[in-house]
Parts: C-alpha cells; sequence; structure tokens
C-alpha cells in the first residue's frame, strides 16, 4: 500500500472535524476490512484516514429503546451483532444473514456503519436490514439526520453521505409477526461475493400477505427495492402461480448488471427463482435458514 | 509517511517499536522474527495469516499494524509457551491434520478460538469458525477430527 496519514481521534466530534467536506482521498475508517482491500488493489489510495476505533465505546453498544427498537451503534463489530441476545430473540433473520457473511475474523473486525457506508451492493448487512425497515442516523460537523436506509445508497459504491458525515447507529423497528428471509446466492464458491441476494419481509392474515417489503442486491448497481414484485404480493394468497408471477415481476423491474458471478441474464433467472424461494423460506420459519 | 512508535504486549512480553500506518499485522510480526502469521491471499480469505488481538482471532493481513498500539497480540509461537504443546496442536499432530503445514497454524488458532467460545462444537459450529480457512493440501477431514479431538481432551 501507498504510504498516508493516519489519525485516530478520540471523540466522533474530532472525527467529524478530522474529514473534508470537499477531499476524496480523506476517508473514515471503522474496521477497515472492505477499505482495506480497495487499498491493496490500488482503487483508493488516501492521503488522509481517520480510523474511528478509539472514538467514545457508546457508538459500538446495541441497545432495545422504549419503543422495543433495537439502535445498534455504527461501531458494533458484526460479531457483537451476531451475538446479542435481543438480535436472536427478535431477528433471527439478520443473526442468519450474519453467520454466512464471510468469516467469523472478518465479522469480529468489520463494523455495522462501514457496511452501510461503503455502499457495496454485494454486502449482505444493507439488503437485510433495509428489508426490516432500518433508519440509518447520521452526524455531521453540528448536524444529526435519520434516513430510512434504503435511501442511503445512491449507485454503485456511492451514497448520499457527505464527505465530512459519518453514520452513528442504524434502528431496526421490531418486527412483531413479520415473516423474514434473506437468501443469497453465490455462483461460484460458498464465501464469494453473491451474484444476487433477495431480503423479504411481509405480514401474513388469514394466509393474505400483507405489506412485503421486497429487496434485492449484488445483482443491481445499489440495494433496491422491487415495488413491481412487491404489488403481486399484496393481498395475494401464496401459492405457485403468484409466486412465479412476482418472480417474473421482479425479473421484468430490476436493473441487472453483468459481473464475473454471472451475466446479466443468468442474475435475472437467479433473482426470478430466488424471489420465490425467499417468500417460501419466510412463509416456512420452521425451516433452519443458516445454510441453505 | 513517518513511522509512529506503539508499544504492545506480544505474546506476553510488552515491546514498542516504530512502524509506518501502511503496515499491516503481519509486516509488524515479521520483524520480531514471527513467521508463524503468513500473509497468503490478503484478503482475509484463507485464514493463514490468523492473529488473535486482545483474544479475539482478525486477519492480519487486514488490520493495521498501529491499531496495536496499547492491546495484547497472540501468536502460533505462542501456543507452547509453557514448555507443552496446545490442545489443540497435539490434537492436529495425532491426526495428521495437514501435509505441507503451511495453513496449520491459522487453523490452530482458530479451532482454539472455536473451543474457547463453544468448548463442545457441533459439526454446524465447526464450519462456521473454520470456513474462512483454506487448506490446499485439502487435510479437512483430519482437521476436523482433530478439531473434536481437541475438544475432548479438554474437556
Amino acid at each position: 500500500m501507498i504510504p498516508f496519514e493516519m489519525v485516530e481521534p478520540r471523540s466522533l466530534e474530532e472525527a467529524v472535524a478530522l474529514l473534508d467536506p470537499t477531499e476524496t482521498t480523506i476517508r473514515a475508517v471503522a474496521g477497515g476490512t472492505a477499505l482495506m482491500l480497495m487499498m491493496k488493489a490500488g482503487v483508493f489510495q488516501p492521503t488522509r484516514l481517520v480510523c474511528l476505533h478509539r472514538i467514545e465505546p457508546e457508538h459500538a453498544r446495541i441497545t432495545l429503546t422504549e419503543a422495543g427498537e433495537l439502535r445498534i451503534g455504527a461501531m458494533a463489530s458484526l460479531s457483537e451483532v451476531e451475538k446479542d441476545s435481543n438480535v436472536a430473540a427478535r431477528l433471527p433473520v439478520l443473526k442468519n444473514a450474519l453467520r454466512r457473511l464471510s468469516n467469523p475474523r472478518v465479522r469480529n473486525v468489520a463494523r455495522v456503519g462501514g457496511a452501510l457506508a461503503h455502499g457495496d451492493p454485494h454486502m449482505d448487512l444493507p439488503p437485510v436490514l433495509a428489508a426490516l425497515g432500518a433508519r440509518v442516523t447520521i452526524n455531521g460537523p453540528n448536524t444529526s439526520r435519520e434516513l430510512p436506509l434504503l435511501e442511503l445508497f445512491a449507485g454503485y459504491y456511492e451514497t448520499v453521505l457527505e464527505k465530512n458525515e459519518l453514520i452513528t447507529a442504524v434502528t431496526v423497528p421490531q418486527l412483531h409477526d413479520r415473516k423474514s428471509a434473506y437468501i443469497k446466492v453465490t455462483s461460484r464458491s460458498a464465501d464469494d461475493w453473491p451474484a444476487v441476494g433477495v431480503a423479504v419481509t411481509f405480514s401474513l392474515h388469514d394466509g393474505v400477505l400483507r405489506d412485503p417489503i421486497v429487496v434485492v442486491s449484488a445483482a443491481t448497481e445499489k440495494v433496491t427495492r422491487l415495488a413491481g414484485a412487491e404489488q403481486v404480493l399484496q393481498g395475494a394468497a401464496i401459492d405457485d402461480a403468484v409466486l412465479r408471477r412476482a418472480g417474473d415481476a421482479a425479473a421484468a423491474e430490476a436493473s441487472v448488471l453483468a459481473d464475473a458471478h454471472g451475466s446479466a441474464a443468468y442474475k435475472r433467472e437467479l433473482l426470478r427463482v430466488y424471489l420465490r424461494r425467499a417468500v417460501r423460506q419466510a412463509l416456512d420459519e420452521s425451516t433452519p435458514q443458516v445454510r441453505q | 509517511m513517518s513511522a509512529r512508535t506503539i508499544n504492545f504486549t506480544l505474546n506476553g512480553q510488552a515491546v514498542s517499536t516504530a512502524i509506518e500506518p501502511h503496515r499491516n499485522l503481519v509486516e509488524l510480526l515479521q520483524r520480531f522474527d514471527l513467521l508463524g502469521a503468513r500473509e497468503s491471499c490478503g484478503q482475509g480469505l484463507c485464514g493463514c495469516c490468523t492473529v488473535l488481538v486482545d483474544g479475539v482471532a482478525v486477519s492480519g493481513c487486514l488490520y493495521f499494524a498501529v491499531w496495536v498500539d496499547g492491546k495484547s497480540v497472540s501468536t502460533v509461537e505462542h501456543l507452547d509457551a509453557d514448555g507443552a504443546l496446545s490442545n489443540v496442536q497435539q490434537a492436529f499432530i495425532d491426526c495428521g491434520a495437514f501435509q505441507c503445514g503451511f495453513c496449520t497454524p491459522g487453523f490452530v488458532l482458530m479451532t482454539h478460538q472455536l473451543l474457547k467460545d463453544c468448548p463442545d462444537p457441533s459439526d454446524e459450529d465447526i464450519r462456521d469458525y473454520l470456513a474462512g480457512n483454506l487448506c490446499r493440501c485439502a487435510a479437512y477431514p483430519e482437521i476436523i477430527e482433530a478439531v473434536k479431538r481437541a475438544a475432548k481432551a479438554a474437556t
């Protein structure tokens, strides 16, 4: 790697002040597992890295709010989320996704805020948290704002974050009796980046599906909600014909990109099939979801 | 950019050294002639560079060296510090759980981490903890046998 300046602020305020609103070669680093890959490949050459690992420990806390929402500090490691008892009890879909994410060493080091701010459409947390209706808290110099997570993503590795803003927390609403599932398809090896990811959540009343959220990742330039597929599922009694129509709608509306994991046509077919399987998996919650 | 002096505990000893911010943890260990952690894939996938930082397994190739300032670092070389091989090391020998041995330090350290978190691991736990370790000689059946043997020896 090419040499650069590294600073390790002790507070969030100091960290934000060390960022620069216009300079693209100055960046914040949470766990660094993704950014270091970019630096090793030479696609990112920083002049200054603002390392966040020594800021106030409260930013790594995972707490249950009075409203029953789970508030995950941006500096919580993926392992800490995976092993959190509230996550296990309330959001099994999130725990299951984490157990299949990379490997335990990466999960020990990678941070939730980094996984979101990186804007990489192949990662697992963005689609799962988006389907759960999560919101991100964003802090800048003397500013704080909250956004639905889906609105964070602007394009391929792009977010709406200003260069001197940091994600400080992600808040996940209660799942209540909503069903949920996330499936990723890795076309080469099990631990590879996925060719497509599908996350779904919905309610079920008397066999009728309500208020679905369907999110696709990895196959598209950014994590994307699929309104057409949701429209097919909304108010439907689930059978094979409905699921086929929902898969067809997803495949028709998603703007699918080809890469080393598969051609656009192949990924579109994967999306068509795995959307059906994700809904089925969410319906059949007795099926263990850790490994597909 | 200029080197920075860092102080940390390395295999039980307080040490101090100057290192540049763009160096990773494997490069830091090489300066202390600790060669058990090897940078192999360089992407956190293969597990050959496994190191424990404050008791937590990390990929040394994806961890900035200066981040260990004030922390405690343990490598495979420390496992027999009391003069005897660890349970895990002995189990790997007993089961012949390697051929060339290049990946073995990483597998041994990840097995220590597994048995610390799950003293009686299920097959699923073993797969989860070792999924990020690659053995190109494909000694996987013997490695899994060694993990189970080490778990049994510890109880």
